[in-house]
């Protein structure tokens, strides 16, 4: 039993770890998910990691730029989003595991534009 | 619960330091992830490493196993080309270590408590990276960090790139050895030398500094030393048998078999480019007052709230 609990501890410390070589993701709650739809304002291709930046507007009808954060570009580029995918005005949905400490932004689990294509950048550390 | 299991296992660890005597507290409370056994061809290595007092000393035995070693010709070099990445888990030092178990090292009481507190922070959510500060990763921890790699392979020096924070190992072919004590320091990447034996390359790093082998892997001290055979075993696969020693941490050295995988990159998109860690403002990282990593202000909060302009409806969920 108490092997057992042990074995417990260590798979979440391996959950609260998986997410980035840059830096821990502690900042981020990943037993949580946001999802808000918006216009991308920016998305910043770069290392050691990427933000697509998306305008959302609130129910009092100001507008709050959420930061989605992923890996770099050559994670990026293996799964198969390029910097040309989300350019200025792109209408998206856009899930992600938010702050702990309620900013406006999130680890980027996955995106969905007006036409319907899915990004995932977590299919960038697939082998293949 | 959980936290006061690995609270005993630290305070056993730490009781253990106290009395310097070898622990049976810890042997026994090993976690009940499936631990994987070593494979006959494993344990030969393991045992090979136990078999020389110190890294050099195996270096030199291989060497004499290749017969001296060989100086490749420009006629006669491996095709180590394309875009690799490694396979694993790049949490895990060990790629057979499983989920629930502890790392495989065979850790000094000194540093199998410092890696259970490490273990202990992390759960209460206490974690900070150096690499936030944009450190490179350094030798060892190099071999097992994600993103791409590249192998490029000359007669007299061997390039082992890694995409990250651009670091690149050279390692000398030439017949050179190491600096003299008089000219070493402490080198984030070590200073390494190898030789050929046919198409594997053995390499002697020393001269680390010291670290941390993953986030939650242990640490490392800078009298850390690693002996490496790298070899092709298929078209797209890059073994690296590893063995580090290092007697402050590690009471017999460490064998790992790393395994690199070539990505395929038909339309040539992969490429490795220059990596500036500080090229954007939301990516800082700082460490907390409580030692853990939160992000520094991100610049895209700076407009929040503003008027709603036409074309930018949409909700949060």
């Amino acid at each position: 039993m108490t092997n057992k609990i042990l074995a417990a501890a260590l798979a979440s410390l391996l959950g609260a770890s998986a997410a980035f070589a840059h830096h821990s993701a502690v900042m981020f709650d990943d037993q949580k998910e946001i999802t808000v739809t918006g216009a991308v304002k920016e998305f910043q291709y770069t290392n050691p990691h990427s933000w697509l930046l998306v305008d959302v507007t609130n129910e009092d009808g100001t507008i709050t730029t959420w930061g989605f954060e992923a890996e770099g570009p050559s994670t990026l580029t293996r799964a198969g989003i390029r910097r040309s995918d989300f350019s200025p005005g792109t209408k998206v949905t856009i899930t992600g595991n938010p702050m702990r400490d309620g900013r406006p932004a999130a680890l980027w689990v996955r995106a969905v534009r007006e036409d319907g294509k899915e990004f995932n950048p977590g299919e960038g550390f697939v082998i293949r | 619960m959980q936290s006061l299991n690995l609270k005993a296992r630290v305070a056993a660890a730490l009781a253990c330091a106290a009395a310097a005597t070898a622990c049976a507290a810890l042997a026994v409370a090993q976690p009940a992830g499936r631990v994987v056994e070593p494979t006959p061809e494993k344990q030969r290595m393991i045992d090979l490493g136990v078999e020389h007092g110190t890294a050099w000393d195996l270096y030199q035995h291989l060497k004499e196993q290749a017969g001296g070693g060989e100086t490749l010709s420009w006629e006669r070099i491996p095709d180590w080309t394309g875009v690799w990445t490694r396979e694993a888990s790049p949490f895990f030092w060990d790629p057979d270590q499983t989920e629930g178990t502890l790392p495989t090292a065979k850790l000094t009481p000194e540093y199998e408590r410092r890696l259970l507190e490490k273990l202990e922070r992390v759960e209460q959510g206490i974690e900070y990276d150096p690499l936030s500060a944009c450190n490179p990763a350094g030798m060892p921890r190099w071999l097992v960090e994600p993103f791409l790699k590249e192998f490029i392979v000359t007669p007299e020096q061997t390039w082992l790139i890694n995409e990250m924070m651009n670091e690149v190992r050279r390692i000398y072919t030439d017949g050179r050895g190491h600096p003299s004590p008089e000219d070493a320091y402490p080198l984030w990447d070590g200073d390494s030398i190898g030789f050929w034996d046919g198409d594997r390359l053995v390499i002697h790093t020393s001269q680390m500094r010291e670290g941390q082998y993953q986030r939650i892997q242990p640490d490392y001290s800078e009298q850390v030393e690693v002996v490496e055979v790298w070899y092709k075993t298929a078209d797209d696969t890059m073994v690296a048998d590893v063995w580090v020693y290092d007697p402050p941490a590690l009471v017999e050295p460490w064998y790992t078999r790393q395994v690199y995988k070539k990505l395929s990159n038909e339309d040539k998109s992969l490429r490795i480019r220059y990596w500036h860690c500080n090229e954007n403002q939301n990516n800082v990282v700082i460490q907390t007052e409580e030692g853990t990593s939160d992000f520094a202000d991100f610049t895209f909060t700076d407009a929040d709230d503003r008027p709603a302009e036409a074309g930018n409806e949409g909700a949060a969920q």
